[in-house]
């Protein structure tokens, strides 16, 4: 259901303001949403005065400088920070982003950095993406190949591999997904932009055996139709890629052929 | 555990005109239903003869009467042309990031120009 405001207990309210220490001029403000799940409090936004003379390009360089120099207890997820992990994606500047390939000079103003958006914070910008891995789940993204005796590699033309392009590159850091106002209100049932494209990328799978039962599965009203092209996915997605125009493909298989 | 909040997501997103133009859509669309029942008593206003008629007629003249008859013009527009929109969209184009954005400035730009124009129309002047 709809529900634009926040619960009583997720009401941000005002933290605490950690001053410069070394002096620099060129100083940038970062707020920065805070949840400690050891108290009773609701979150609060703190907010840091980074040095930026001493700081790499991106959002992620920000944060490590915050955790390693001014505030230890600050909590994030981050792994490889070159864009292919999907750990550190967090909503920066209100928009949703890896934060080790956003850049803190395509923000203007004071840094905004949120959790992604509408999920249970598990503590400060950490949130709980378990429903989001039970719907991928539910699609089945493995390979089915009916035939068991099947011993040697299924070959796949490079025109039915190049259908692939656009789908396989996605690493599930659920930046498009929390973007979707669909799936804010419906994200107990409607699938999401990310596990949509992922959907799609198995029934186009010239290789895969059971593509009308996939295509059976994800026509449902509120499964895949929630979609209404409000494209926060595409221009949230950080690797380029396209989920409003593969659920539209869906659509499209769903209508034309026979299921 | 059970205490989890609700991280911000509303409150906190950016706009972009392909995310105004869709919530636009839905807004236009809840404003034509009411449209058309105002229609439809004018129709029957219209049945039940000419004093009957003057009563709206003289409604509709007035600033507030006004209006609502523009707006009514402006959200038909926006309607129509943000339907032909997700008309192309469910062929499969039109989803590019700069496409979406320049389909989405012709139908708010163009909303705009169809009001003026069916304005200009309806008072003779083209």
């Amino acid at each position: 259901m709809v529900q634009i405001s926040l619960p009583k207990n997720s009401e941000v309210k005002k933290g605490k303001y950690f001053e410069d220490k070394t002096g620099s001029k060129n100083l940038r403000k970062i707020n920065v949403y805070r949840w400690d799940p050891t108290t009773e409090e609701n979150p609060r936004i703190d907010t840091y005065e980074v040095d930026m003379d001493n700081c790499p390009s991106k959002v992620l360089d920000i944060l490590n400088k915050i955790k390693n120099e001014i505030d230890p207890t600050l909590a994030y997820r981050r792994s490889c920070a070159h864009g292919v992990c999907g750990s550190c994606a967090m909503n920066m500047g209100g928009k949703n982003g890896l934060a080790c390939t956003t850049s803190h000079s395509e923000i203007e103003g004071d840094i905004d950095i949120y959790p992604l958006p509408h999920l249970k914070v598990k503590k400060d910008l950490i949130g709980d993406l378990d429903g989001l891995y039970k719907q991928y789940q539910s699609i089945e993204p493995w390979l089915k190949n009916n035939s068991t005796k099947q011993t040697n590699e299924i070959y796949q033309s490079k025109d039915d591999r190049a259908k692939l392009d656009g789908a396989y590159e996605c690493i599930m850091c659920a930046c498009c997904s929390t973007s979707c106002p669909s799936y804010w209100w419906n994200g107990d049932k409607y699938l999401g932009p990310a596990v949509l494209l992922q959907a799609y990328r198995w029934i186009i799978d010239s290789r895969d055996e059971d593509r009308k039962q996939r295509l059976k599965k994800v026509a449902d009203e509120l499964k895949l139709y929630r979609c209404h092209t409000i494209l926060n996915c595409t221009s949230a997605c950080p690797k380029g890629l396209n989920p409003a125009k593969a659920i539209a493909e869906i659509k499209k298989m769903l209508a034309t052929a026979n299921v | 555990m059970k205490n989890r909040p609700l991280s911000p997501h509303i409150q906190i997103y950016k706009w972009h005109i392909s995310s105004l133009v869709s919530i636009s859509h839905r807004i236009t669309g809840i404003i034509n239903f009411f449209a058309i029942t105002l229609i439809c008593f004018w129709f029957a206003f219209m049945l039940l003869g000419e004093t009957n008629y003057q009563i709206i007629k003289n409604f509709l003249e007035t600033f507030l009467g006004k209006f609502i008859l523009i707006g009514i013009t402006w959200s038909f527009s926006f309607q129509m042309l943000s339907e032909i929109r997700h008309l192309i969209m469910d062929y499969g184009y039109g989803f590019e990031l700069k496409t979406t954005k320049v389909t989405g400035l012709f139908v708010i730009f163009g909303s705009i120009i169809l009001t003026i124009l069916i304005y200009f129309l309806g008072r003779g002047f083209v």
